[in-house]
């Protein structure tokens, strides 16, 4: 492995980092008009580094690469360490993506807050990198807390009264959870003296535990802690809240990839790292909140007046589709899951920058003061409705692959009861969106909204940018599969 | 003799929670919570883990409290009116119960399951000093605080600033 | 059995359902924060009873300063929602928090 492979790492966490102190050192009066290239310019590069990432890992044949950051960590091997494997790459990619699109769309929505809203940003992606790379369970904590904070920093960005209460609503749930992960933590530590996943999953594997309650205990802990974090019904409350309440350029960012990193990629790397064996109902535990989730998010969006808060619902029940696939402990499930989670990073952005869009043109998110955009508005339109065609998994579109990857999986696994709620479930997706697109872009043209125009520049941008990704990654799928079966995997 | 020491700590920070848990006045609360961390930095001293008990009293018993009691006075013109005694009391009078509820549960949870966990020897650690095993060990962490702190800061900036607008 | 271990469970524990009841029974925003640091307490303990566990306090003690720090600076920023908050509804009262609904 050459050693410009292994520097190639360093930049997930040193480009955003070198751009805050360069940004911080000129100054604010100096940078205000660099900082939206500056933020496409770090999600861009991140999302290229992934794929070099990728493919490097697939012509070295590795399963992974681990890198240290400052100085000799070999005093011990209980050193943390830093580690990109096929799912960090993917996420990592996911993690650029959307950032690259709220950069566009703050551009687009010229927002006044450009210079703090691009420090907190740029601390938010470290932060999710930081997620993506750690490989021990008290790391994912520590960058979980900071992508928390800028999170709750960034909805609270323009200091007015919904986004301050979202805000506060979502940091008391989110240290609420925090405390539970940490409980859930030590208890593990009590177990193995040890936080490190390959630590962790030997001593799962081996089923060598001196006391067991004390793992069901962390589980516990964790279920409830990491469920909140990613808004798995029951636990929510907190999630329309905040993405309703949040500038538009942030509820793109939350929706596509903030959320989803603070919980569900914790819950796909203990499905995916550790070998739960013995304590396989923490399986079924998880498949049935995430089951849960896909009907009552679905439900619960169809009653909603207000475009964000849709797409908000609509979240909680794809997340469910995801924790389902990853819950089912097989390899197809797992490959559904996070296959789902890169689908559904683009076309919730997508629809996110969409929202963005009409409350840009239209200064309003509420679907009854809207109607008959299309004509108006044909590049969100469109966008919009392959977006949601995709949620809905229609094929050829990508989403159509990983849910039908997840169903496959959740019938092995849980029997076609499950399999077949999911399937159901679809339709109500199918649904809500349709309701969406009617109220919102098609249909007579409201008397207010007749001179409104389609939104230029960076917006337009980016939902043309992530169209083009969720089509071409639907029809290069099969291709796709057919590699995952050469390589054994499906 | 560490041992009673440590029980009786232990004793009094549930004692200094309920309290803080209880108490109407806000300024009061915010001290039970110093009362908690000090008493907490003791049992943290005492288990051998010296630098946490540092960290634990100067900067949970003594930053966060002074954040807490400015955060306090600042919003302390409230025009909505404090509930009263009365109400207050109703409401949290259900707490010591729980508790007890809680202890007894543990209790019979512990005994019912033969739950044990005994202290253990360990060798992986030997020889090293907190510094190695902070600096050297959990780089990723202390890249993390700096991002926190970082994070701080820039929240600060933004949430305290007195606005040019609005 | 240990009589040390057991009871720092039981304080950790009890010090938890001490923060919830906090955090649910109150409509002050400040006292919603200060029943999450009670939480956080109980963390702290936790973590200190692992490293006992395991005879050795070097790697809870590095968890447990990493925590402080999140533990402040997360303090900080509700402290800072919460004031700014009181600055638009004039008081801390949770319940006139419903702008949101849907």
């Amino acid at each position: 492995m050459s050693a410009s492979f292994t520097s190639l790492i360093y930049t997930y966490i040193g480009f955003p980092l070198l751009a805050i102190v360069v940004l911080n050192l000129i100054g604010k009066k100096h940078m205000e008009k660099f900082c939206a290239p500056i933020g496409c310019a770090v999600g861009v590069v991140q999302a290229v580094t992934s794929v070099i990432t990728m493919l490097l890992l697939l012509q070295y044949n590795k399963a992974a690469v681990n890198f240290s950051q400052f100085w000799d960590m070999s005093v011990s091997t209980e050193a943390a360490y830093f580690s990109v494997d096929a799912i960090s790459a993917i996420v990592l990619f996911c993690i650029g993506m959307v950032t690259a699109a709220s950069f566009l769309t703050a551009a687009g929505m010229r927002e006044e807050k450009m210079f703090n809203y691009t420090n907190v940003m740029l601390i938010l992606v470290l932060g999710m990198s930081g997620i993506a790379l750690v490989t021990d369970l008290f790391s994912l904590y520590v960058f979980l807390e900071i992508t928390g904070i800028a999170s709750f920093v960034l909805i609270a960005l323009h200091r007015d009264i919904i986004g301050l209460e979202g805000s506060f609503k979502y940091l008391v749930m989110s240290a609420v959870a925090s405390a539970f992960i940490l409980a859930g933590l030590s208890f593990i530590y009590m177990e193995t003296g040890s936080l490190r996943y390959d630590a962790v999953a030997e001593m799962l594997a081996g089923n060598t535990a001196a006391e067991p309650m004390l793992i069901w205990l962390a589980f516990l802990f964790l279920i409830a802690g990491f469920s909140i974090k990613s808004g798995i019904v029951p636990f929510h409350g907190w999630l329309p809240d905040a993405y309703q309440s949040a500038p538009a350029p942030v509820s793109v960012v939350l929706g596509g990839i903030v959320t989803k990193m603070a919980g569900v990629y914790a819950i796909i790397r203990i499905m995916s790292d550790f070998l739960l064996g013995t304590y396989s109902v923490i399986n079924l535990a998880f498949m049935l909140l995430g089951l849960l989730s896909i009907v009552m998010g679905a439900l619960a969006a169809i009653a909603q007046g207000d475009f964000k808060r849709i797409l908000a619902y609509s979240s909680i029940s794809q997340i469910g589709y995801i924790v389902l696939g990853a819950s089912t402990g097989s390899m197809i499930g797992l490959i559904g899951a996070v296959l789902h989670f890169f689908n559904h990073a683009t076309f919730k952005t997508t629809l996110f920058v969409n929202s963005a869009a009409v409350e840009r043109q239209t200064g309003t998110t509420e679907i009854e003061r809207l109607g008959g955009l299309q004509k108006q508005m044909p590049v969100t339109g469109v966008s919009s409705v392959l977006a949601f065609l995709s949620t809905a998994g229609i094929p050829p579109l990508a989403g159509f692959w990983s849910k039908l990857l997840i169903i496959i999986a959740a019938w092995q696994a849980g029997g076609p009861l499950i399999a077949g709620i999911a399937l159901v479930a679809s339709i109500l997706t199918a649904a809500y969106f349709l309701r969406l697109q009617r109220k919102v872009f098609f249909g007579p043209v409201e008397e207010h909204l007749s001179t409104v125009k389609e939104a230029r520049g960076g917006i337009a941008v980016s939902a043309v940018a992530l169209s083009a990704v969720t089509v071409v990654v639907g029809l290069l799928f099969p291709v796709l599969l057919q590699i995952l079966q050469a390589q054994g995997l499906l | 003799m560490n041992e009673t020491i440590l029980l009786i700590c232990l004793a009094f920070i549930v004692i200094a929670a309920i309290a803080c848990a209880m108490f109407r006045s806000m300024l009061k609360c915010a001290v039970s919570l110093a009362v908690v961390s000090a008493l907490l930095a003791c049992v943290l001293y005492l288990m051998g883990a010296t630098w946490a008990a540092l960290f634990e009293l100067s900067v949970c018993a003594g930053l966060v409290t002074v954040v807490f009691a400015s955060a306090i006075s600042l919003t302390s013109t409230s025009r909505h009116q404090p509930e009263n005694e009365e109400e207050h009391r109703k409401r949290v009078a259900g707490l010591p119960f729980i508790l007890i509820a809680t202890g007894m549960m543990l209790m019979v949870v512990i005994a019912a399951t033969g739950f044990h966990i005994e202290p253990q020897a360990n060798a992986a650690l030997v020889g090293l000093s907190f510094k190695d095993v902070l600096w050297n060990m959990r780089q990723a962490d202390v890249l993390g605080q700096i991002i926190v702190i970082l994070a701080g800061a820039f929240a600060v900036a933004i949430l305290f600033k007195e606005s040019d607008k609005a | 059995m240990n009589t040390l271990t057991m009871a720092m469970l039981v304080t950790a524990f009890l010090l938890i359902v001490t923060g919830l009841f906090m955090l649910v029974r109150t409509n002050n925003l400040i006292r919603i924060i200060i029943a999450v640091e009670i939480v956080m307490k109980a963390i702290t303990l936790l973590l200190i009873l692992a490293g006992y566990i395991n005879g050795s306090e070097l790697l809870p003690q590095a968890f447990i300063v990493t925590v402080i720090v999140i533990e402040v600076v997360v303090a900080v920023v509700a402290a800072g929602i919460a004031i700014r908050i009181y600055r638009h509804n004039g008081d801390l009262d949770i319940r006139k928090l419903n702008r949101l609904n849907g």
